[in-house]
């Protein structure tokens, strides 16, 4: 009983640090710079099928089962560094034909259709990524290699998650702080304005969604590492939705908000359903998570339109010139 | 009445002694903005130098916020060409221009509502250079030496301006007339060359129109060209050293305010 109840939350924790990674990418493009990224959870699960096939050998070898594109035994960290890089290529691709000068609600719209369009090609052409069947049997990083539990490995695994989380949210906060960071929220706020000041609006916001596009690869890349198999199934639409509820609710263009966000959604109330008793017709359940992110969402825009943790004001830098040299 | 390829409205005889430079600082040119079939720019030139107020007024419709954006790279020119101290900047973007020394407001206060009056500040004093990613990321310590550097100059601006109470406070918090100035202070951290004022008196309140023009005054005489849209002529009359009457897209008449009134084609244009 015990050790089914730390699998679940060694689990639980993997599922906060690669939510939490999505809530860092989606509050730099959404929060800071009004990119409303419909479609970010492409860009995850390109990541993921990237670690994926260059991890799982070869496609059609003896006993093969699946067919895939670039299949490759790379040893571990290089699948993560791969899954990093598809997103980033695959976001810049995106981003230069559907961040030009459109308005901000024809780009969400964009994007959200590039999204529909995505899943539909990885399903229907079977070659690229197994079809609807997707890949499986993706095997751990040096699962073989460390001696470790099962229990222990799921940690050691988590304690891995949270530190590259770590390290990603130090990144991006520190950007964000940035003057880089702020032309980003002058951009958000007043695009002619930006542009009357010189910034080149199209190249920030090619640059943030790579950025973006990049932490959602390396997201995925230690999803997939983690669940050993990815199928389009696991990256539908409204995958995106659960995280743009959860830094809503959190707090928009704040960072410990995002985190208190995806703590709340995807892993303390989306697990909520899991723990009734089976209630209604099969799936009716289940079915309830969408129930709570549209009531989450409602609530938020009533109640706490800014979110639990409101963007911080920032306090001018102190002024020197009456200090003695 | 200036034409299509015309001369270019020529600027005030005496004062053009006392300019610093002898290239305008900014020119234009046979400029002709449409929209559809409108030609609501119709071959519009014009040099204006630095260290002078260029009054543009004439009556709605008159074209005069269309050759503004123009001039700042807003609008695209169908034909005609645009010079900043004689480099033609026709086909630069408005980023472009601006990096320039071209900066504008709008008709609508353009202040970054989410940001503090010190981060609009600081945004535009960095501008493109010093919000470049591969910069920052490269050198981080010069981008916060930087940083401090354009702090320092925030805190002047603010200071020349009587703001440094709003420092902190959010654009969205702010008055009509102080986000009209916060606009203004943000031109200013960018060292412009030519400042383009659309209607800079809308929704400032009577007591703060005084003293924007006793700033927009010291701003002309720090040598910088403005160029003026504004339908309150006293402000006109008061701040501008030329003005331009425009109307159906094209210059009815130039000269100081006093002769322009005068014009019987623009008194028509005025009252029909």
């Amino acid at each position: 009983m015990l050790s089914s109840w730390t699998f679940y939350i060694s689990t639980l924790v993997v599922y906060f640090g690669v939510d939490l990674l999505s809530g860092i990418s989606l509050n730099l493009q959404y929060g800071y710079a009004g990119v409303i990224n419909f479609g970010y959870i492409v860009f995850q699960a390109a990541g993921a099928y990237a670690a994926a096939v260059v991890t799982l050998g070869p496609s059609g070898g003896a006993g093969s089962f699946q067919k895939y594109i670039f299949g490759a035994n790379l040893p571990f960290p290089l699948p993560l560094l791969v899954a990093t890089a598809a997103g980033a290529i695959l976001a810049g691709f995106v981003g230069l034909f559907s961040l030009r000068r459109i308005r901000r609600d024809y780009q969400a719209a964009v994007l959200l259709i590039v999204s529909l369009i995505a899943i539909q090609v990885v399903q229907a052409d079977i070659p690229l990524f197994n079809g609807s069947n997707g890949l499986t049997g993706v095997p751990r990083p040096l699962v073989n290699v460390l001696p470790l539990s099962l229990q222990g490995y799921q940690w050691a695994y988590a304690g891995w998650v949270l530190l590259l989380c770590a390290l990603v949210y130090l990144l991006v906060r520190w950007l964000s702080r940035s003057p880089w960071g702020r032309a980003l929220r002058a951009m958000r706020d007043q695009e002619d304005a930006a542009v009357a000041i010189g910034l080149n609006v199209t190249a920030l916001r090619l640059q943030v969604f790579v950025i973006g596009g990049a932490i959602a690869g390396l997201s995925g890349g230690l999803l997939v590492e983690f669940i050993g198999a990815w199928s389009p199934d696991a990256w539908g639409y409204a995958e995106t939705f659960v995280i743009f509820t959860a830094i809503f609710v959190g707090g928009v263009r704040n960072y410990r908000g995002v985190l208190l966000g995806v703590l709340l959604v995807p892993i303390i109330f989306l697990q909520l359903p899991q723990f009734l008793p089976p209630i209604g017709y099969p799936g009716l359940v289940q079915s309830l998570e969408w129930v709570i992110i549209g009531v989450l969402w409602m609530l938020c825009l009533l109640l706490r339109p800014s979110g639990l943790l409101p963007e911080r004001r920032a306090k001018a830098l102190p002024d020197l010139s009456g200090r003695v040299a | 009445m200036n034409e299509p390829g015309q001369e270019p409205i020529p600027g005030p005889g005496p004062a053009a002694a006392l300019r610093d430079a002898p290239v305008p600082a900014l020119s234009a040119r046979g400029v002709v903005v449409s929209y559809g079939g409108v030609r609501a720019v119709d071959g519009l030139s014009l040099d204006a130098f630095g260290g002078e107020a260029l009054g543009l007024i004439g009556p709605n419709g008159a074209g005069k916020s269309s050759f503004l954006a123009a001039l700042g790279g807003q609008a695209r020119i169908r034909e005609g060409s645009i010079s900043l101290a004689g480099e033609d900047v026709s086909r630069l973007p408005a980023y472009g221009r601006a990096r320039r020394g071209v900066v504008r407001t709008f008709q609508m206060t353009s202040e970054f509502s989410g940001m503090t009056t010190f981060e609009n500040l600081l945004t535009a004093g960095h501008g493109a250079q010093g919000a470049a990613l591969g910069a920052i990321v490269a050198h981080p310590r010069r981008s916060r030496q930087r940083d401090q550097a354009v702090a320092q100059r925030a805190w002047e601006v603010l200071k020349r301006f009587d703001l440094v109470g709003i420092a902190d406070s959010y654009g969205s918090e702010l008055s009509g007339g102080q986000r009209r100035l916060v606009e203004i202070m943000r031109c200013l951290m960018r060292s412009p060359k030519v400042l383009l004022l659309d209607e800079p008196m809308v929704g400032v309140a009577p007591h703060l129109v005084d003293k924007l023009m006793v700033d927009l005054k010291s701003i002309r005489d720090d040598g910088i060209a403005l160029i003026i849209v504004e339908h309150a002529l006293e402000v006109v009359s008061e701040l501008c050293d030329r003005v331009v009457v425009m109307a159906l897209g094209r210059s009815i008449a130039a000269g100081t305010y006093a002769e322009v009134v005068k014009d019987r084609e623009v008194q028509a244009a005025y009252l029909g």
